[in-house]
């Protein structure tokens, strides 16, 4: 099983498309931190001078770590949507699939491996998101004055590893989500399709949702996106505007409907995955 | 059965359906070890399915698989472990290098060295390529690195699909060269094609499929032989079969739909077509012919065609 994980990072290792994803990530990045320096050095008139002190902070530590992980959250939903569904899909469209079960005859290991080195990518993404992160708010931090190094205190960054695993565990259901569409359609573009799909059918319906008035404003409860909002940490740019779905979901609660998408998802695809006949 | 331990392979009524096309029909067959085995038919025959179900990627709808005496749905890891396979559309990952690809498979394989990645590269004359990209490989050289790979971890039993596909006549000559060689070395090989010619030269043993279903198999020399072969329609091709079966001087026959492909010598021609309507049984057609296998393969494949 861990050679297979290890071989399965080798490919995504020799992969363009693993290189060509963290490019965008780190452009977004870039783009997203002197955005949001460009509009507070000249903000446009009317903006109140409490919000322009509040984005500064989110581009200064501490409050830059909640700017990069919800940052990274986001965009990196999208991403592991692509790169999960490429790597289920692609191996069904090339045909190595046939290759590969060839030679273990035991079907799960598949899955498991594809799965957990997924799960590493998506963690050394993470990692490299809080990097150029804080290399771009030291760039931002002392273009606005200087870095307060007192704020970075050893329980500043409990929470921040804290954050790092909720913001990690929040990209789990969409992983397992693309990659089960991968499995069902058995092709990346169902994966991707599928898993964007979902994610931004989801969003709208959530904020529809969130209008409509008795049970139905309960269903956003019990959907990924709004929970996934309640265990990151907030975004600095939800505030000061219309509560957004999910943050009034416990932290038990989201947990618990997370890890039950997690679990439907991976469970569907082991048991698809087995069944099925792999013909040319 | 002392005779069971020497079989590779045994299918036991093996039957694959698709919803309501049935692939692969009642297949019961046998592979020695150390012999080439070929796996004949027109295309849509089924050989490719057969070869899913041995290989664990196809699961039969009933009947089983056997692969040195193991059960390939409850055996597989273990069965695969002896198993080199090249299936019929060969599956590569086109943005590492040739080398590189075998270099994945030989990590979740396990097991097998780098010299042995150069040596199967060096085998099948991809030695110079194998850094440049999967992608960029001719039809031929794919194919190649897929027997190459089918070979990567030195297995007792090799499974090829079609191997020559798309090679040019210098490449089917080198790769019949190969699995000859493969074959002397004490390999079992089953060899899926739908080339006659290409059995003929290669295998020891053949079985021919049609529609799913065996037609025949035996040695390849008393397939080939000429002799006499008599070709019959009959009115009820089913009884006839049980009728003509119980006379010891026909040596065999073959029934395909309505028609009946009898071996006996000529001058029982006459007694056959008495036999047969004391049983009420009439002949519709009689045709003498004299080359078996070919003809007779011919004849299945442009029946398909037609
Ligand atoms: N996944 C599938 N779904 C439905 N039918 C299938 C499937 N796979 C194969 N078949 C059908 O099963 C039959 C046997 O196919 P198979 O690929 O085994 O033939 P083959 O003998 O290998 O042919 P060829 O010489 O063309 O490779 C064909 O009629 C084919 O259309
Ligand atoms: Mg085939």
């Amino acid at each position: 099983m861990i050679d297979m994980i290890r071989a399965e990072l080798f490919k995504l290792r020799k992969r363009s498309m693993t290189w060509i994803l963290l490019i965008i990530l780190a452009t977004f990045f870039c783009l997203m931190f002197f955005a949001t320096y460009g509009i507070i050095s000249s903000p446009p008139d009317g903006m109140h001078g409490v919000a322009i002190d509040e984005i500064k902070a989110s581009l200064q530590f501490p409050g830059v770590f909640n700017t990069i992980f919800s940052t990274a959250g986001t965009i990196g939903t999208l991403l592991m949507i692509i790169l999960g569904a490429s790597s289920i899909g692609n191996e069904y469209g090339w045909g190595s699939i046939r290759q590969v079960l060839t030679r273990r005859g035991i079907r799960y290991h598949f899955v498991i491996s594809k799965l957990v080195s997924l799960i590493i990518v998506a963690f050394i993404g993470l990692l490299i998101s809080v990097v150029i992160g804080s290399i771009l708010a030291l760039i931002t931090s002392n273009l606005l004055g200087s870095v307060n190094w007192d704020s970075i205190t050893a329980s500043l960054i409990r929470e921040q590893l804290a954050n790092f695993g909720w913001t990690l565990f929040a990209l789990l259901p969409y992983i397992l989500m693309a990659t089960f569409f991968a499995f069902l359609g058995r092709s990346a573009i169902a994966g991707i399709g599928g898993g964007l799909g979902f994610y931004f059918i989801e969003s709208i319906a959530v904020s529809l949702l969130g209008q409509a008035g008795g049970w139905l404003s309960k269903i956003p409860d019990y959907l990924i996106g709004p929970n996934v909002t309640a265990i990151m940490p907030p975004s600095p740019f939800s505030q000061g505007m219309l509560p957004s779905a999910g943050t009034s979901l416990s932290t038990l609660h989201a947990t618990l409907t997370l890890t039950v998408y997690c679990i439907v998802f991976l469970t569907a695809s082991l048991y698809m995955f087995k069944k099925r006949d792999i013909t040319a | 059965m002392d005779n069971n331990a020497d079989l590779v392979v045994r299918t036991e009524h093996l039957t694959k359906h698709f919803g309501k096309l049935v692939a692969v029909d009642d297949l019961s067959l046998e592979v020695r070890k150390g012999e080439i085995f070929g796996f004949l038919g027109p295309n849509g025959a089924g050989k490719s399915t057969t070869v899913g179900m041995m290989l664990g990627l196809v699961a039969p709808t009933s009947g089983k698989v056997e692969i040195f005496g193991l059960d390939t749905q409850l055996h597989l890891p273990q069965i695969l472990k002896r198993v080199g396979a090249m299936t019929e559309s060969i599956g590569f990952y086109p943005y590492l290098s040739g080398e590189n690809n075998l270099n994945y498979i030989a990590r979740i394989t396990g097991g097998i060295s780098s010299t042995r990645i150069e040596k199967v590269l060096d085998l099948v004359e991809l030695s110079g390529r194998e850094k440049d990209k999967f992608s960029t490989y001719s039809l031929g050289m794919k194919q190649r690195l897929a027997i190459a790979c089918s070979l990567l971890s030195d297995p007792e039993f090799i499974v090829l699909d079609e191997p020559t596909n798309g090679l040019d006549p210098a490449g089917v000559k080198e790769i019949r060269e190969l699995i000859i060689k493969l074959g002397h070395e004490g390999k079992t090989i089953f060899l899926n094609s739908h080339l006659l010619h290409e059995v003929e030269q290669i295998c020891e043993r053949v079985a021919i499929i049609q529609h799913g279903k065996m037609i025949t198999q035996g040695p390849v020399k008393d397939l080939m032989k000429k002799g006499d072969l008599l070709q019959l329609q009959v009115t009820e091709p089913e009884k006839a079969m049980a009728v003509l079966n119980n006379l010891d001087w026909i040596r065999s026959i073959v029934r395909e739909d309505d028609k009946l492909f009898i071996d006996v010598n000529a001058e029982r021609y006459a007694q056959i077509s008495a036999v047969l309507a004391r049983e009420d049984i009439f002949i519709t057609e009689m045709r003498a012919k004299d080359n078996t296998l070919e003809d007779f393969f011919l004849e299945i494949t442009e029946e398909r065609t037609n």
